[in-house]
């Protein structure tokens, strides 16, 4: 069985931005909800009743054939930081994250799968893929949950779907989403336009930690909110067009300031590279918004290309869990923002300065 | 698979589920016949769990227990409490769903069908279910569809007294049952 050590040394690809083409879409996520029929969801069975329904649906788990040597724990074997590690890595939910007892997280070796059991519903499937991938993640999805199927006896009707604990998930149980990343957007401010017309197409735009977070470092999330009376097939092809088309107007934001306000962008830039590279005291916002800006100069070729993947595994290694974890202790905000900063001035210790290429006659000349 | 709920107080079956209300929180039980009676859960005066504080339970004395239609076998000592009834399968009170956004167990969806697809409109894109159907519950779906369709070819061949056509159509539907009684609904491939 995979350790949590393992688990930790070896980030998914997903998480590192592998896909060629993730500057703007960073991942893809498809998570599907399932439930066993005429026994209690989660939320309102008894603690018994919950360990029990777990000892059947963690074997089925654990015996499909890609969670060969996986990572499976019971979320009462974890560690409060360990459970924390886990959500900042998107691998459970943080309402996940609060359960004990009862409740477990199997994860594959690849960190492409993982299944929560006993969250808000029996099972939670979810797959993530770098980059704008929603199809292929949900045919990875689709097949462990063809070979669940035969195993147990999923509640299912023909009018309402997979039934849920929570009626907002009935039909396909279907959830598609992806993590954005629009600093062109908000800059140029059009960011609240486009918020507002996704929304009005039926989809939810959230921040980085799902349901009910703040949008940090330019990141956000975009999701179906219906998942009753359309195909999956037709809830991931439409939040793909979507998603596509932002990506489009995001490149262009981008493009549109660097022609019009060269010297304003080059500044951002450039200070938020100053601000990590020698700060010594940071906290978690402002760390993640330099991040963003200095994950923005990469893609428009001011750093070195793998610059973008330094980005994604920072925005994860600075989160208060991480810090934690990696200190070995409990640490107070105070120490975790000085451990911050040395992470990230040893980090970037051999990023060059940037290279502002796309101001063609600089004044000081 | 999984096994069927259990009484609180001993191994059996348990077939009498109920929520007690006292003051703003609510306690579940599940008991067997036998319990049932002996804690004189099914004579609303008598009952009274024992983690629960008595005092506050008597001032709450008029929201005692409200067991489910059809599950208890001597319900008529209860009080009926209109509008407030529980879920057979697991206890649920349908105007929990509104403090929790939540339902209790997948049978919630059959007691409270009509209750939760007036909250469905406006929630999702429609209120009928497009997309993958588990396989085997697709053939069994199909099956019975069948089925319905040739019972009431059967009714209808019989009021127009066509005995001949009748019988035909008898055939068939036992020749149908024989077969999918051959091989599970879920192993078995359309043929």
């Amino acid at each position: 069985m995979m350790r949590f050590s393992t688990l930790l040394k070896h980030p998914a690809d997903w998480m590192i931005g592998a896909d060629s083409d993730s500057a703007v879409v960073l991942t893809s996520r498809i998570r599907l909800a399932r439930n066993v029929r005429d026994t209690p969801f989660p939320g309102w069975a008894r603690k018994s009743e919950r360990i029990d329904i777990l000892s059947k649906l963690r074997p089925a788990i654990e015996d499909l054939s890609e969670m060969k040597n996986a990572f499976s724990h019971s979320l009462g074997e974890l560690t409060s930081v360990q459970k924390q590690v886990l959500v900042e890595r998107h691998l459970i939910s943080r309402e996940q994250a609060a359960r004990s007892e009862g409740s477990a997280v199997v994860v594959n070796r690849a960190q492409t799968l993982s299944v929560m059991i006993n969250e808000e519903d029996h099972l939670r499937l979810q797959s993530i893929r770098s980059g704008l991938h929603l199809q292929e993640a949900y045919e990875l999805i689709a097949n462990v949950d063809e070979q669940l199927e035969k195993e147990l006896p999923y509640a299912f009707d023909h009018e309402l779907g997979y039934m849920t604990a929570c009626p907002t998930n009935l039909g396909t149980g279907l959830r598609a989403s992806a993590m954005l990343h629009l600093p062109g957007l908000v800059i140029s401010d059009h960011i609240s336009q486009v918020i507002q017309a996704v929304g009005k197409l039926g989809l939810a735009v959230r921040g980085i930690f799902g349901e009910g977070t703040e949008s940090l470092g330019h990141l956000f999330q975009i999701s179906n909110q219906s998942t009753l009376g359309e195909s999956e097939k037709t809830i991931i092809s439409r939040l793909e067009r979507v998603i596509r088309k932002i990506r489009d107007h995001e490149r262009n934001a981008r493009l549109k300031l660097v022609e019009d306000d060269p010297q304003m962008i080059a500044d951002k830039i450039a200070r938020a590279y100053g601000l990590l590279k020698y700060a010594y005291v940071i906290d978690s916002k402002e760390a993640l918004n330099h991040i963003s800006l200095v994950r923005l100069g990469a893609d428009m070729g001011c750093f070195p290309q793998e610059t973008l993947q330094l980005c994604d595994s920072l925005l994860m290694d600075i989160e208060p869990a991480h810090l934690q974890h990696h200190a070995k202790r409990k640490l107070t905000p105070e120490e975790r923002d000085t451990l911050r900063s040395e992470i990230m001035r040893s980090r970037l210790q051999n990023l060059p300065s940037p290279i502002i290429s796309f101001i063609k006659n600089p004044n000081t000349d | 698979m999984l096994t069927a709920m259990q009484c609180d107080h001993c191994d059996s079956k348990a077939t009498v589920f109920f929520t007690q209300i006292i003051g703003s929180s609510s306690k579940k039980s599940s008991l067997c016949e036998k319990c049932a009676s002996e804690k004189g859960v099914t004579d609303p005066e008598g009952f009274v769990s024992d983690d629960v504080d008595l005092s506050s339970a008597l001032e709450q004395a008029a929201s005692m227990p409200h067991i489910p239609e059809g599950l208890a076998t001597s319900t008529q000592a209860v009080t009926k409490e209109p509008g407030n009834h529980l879920c057979p399968g697991c206890g649920f009170a349908f105007d929990d769903l509104k403090k929790t956004g939540r339902l209790g167990c997948s049978q919630c969806y059959q007691f409270f069908r009509e209750e939760i697809k007036l909250n469905l409109e406006g929630m999702h894109k429609d209120t009928c279910h497009v997309g993958r159907v588990p396989a085997g519950m697709l053939e069994a779906f199909q099956y019975q569809q069948k089925l319905e369709k040739l019972e009431q070819k059967k009714a209808a061949a019989i009021a127009a007294e066509d005995y001949e056509k009748a019988g035909a159509l008898h055939e068939e539907i036992e020749k149908l049952s024989a077969e999918s009684q051959e091989g599970s609904p879920t192993t078995n491939t359309e043929p």
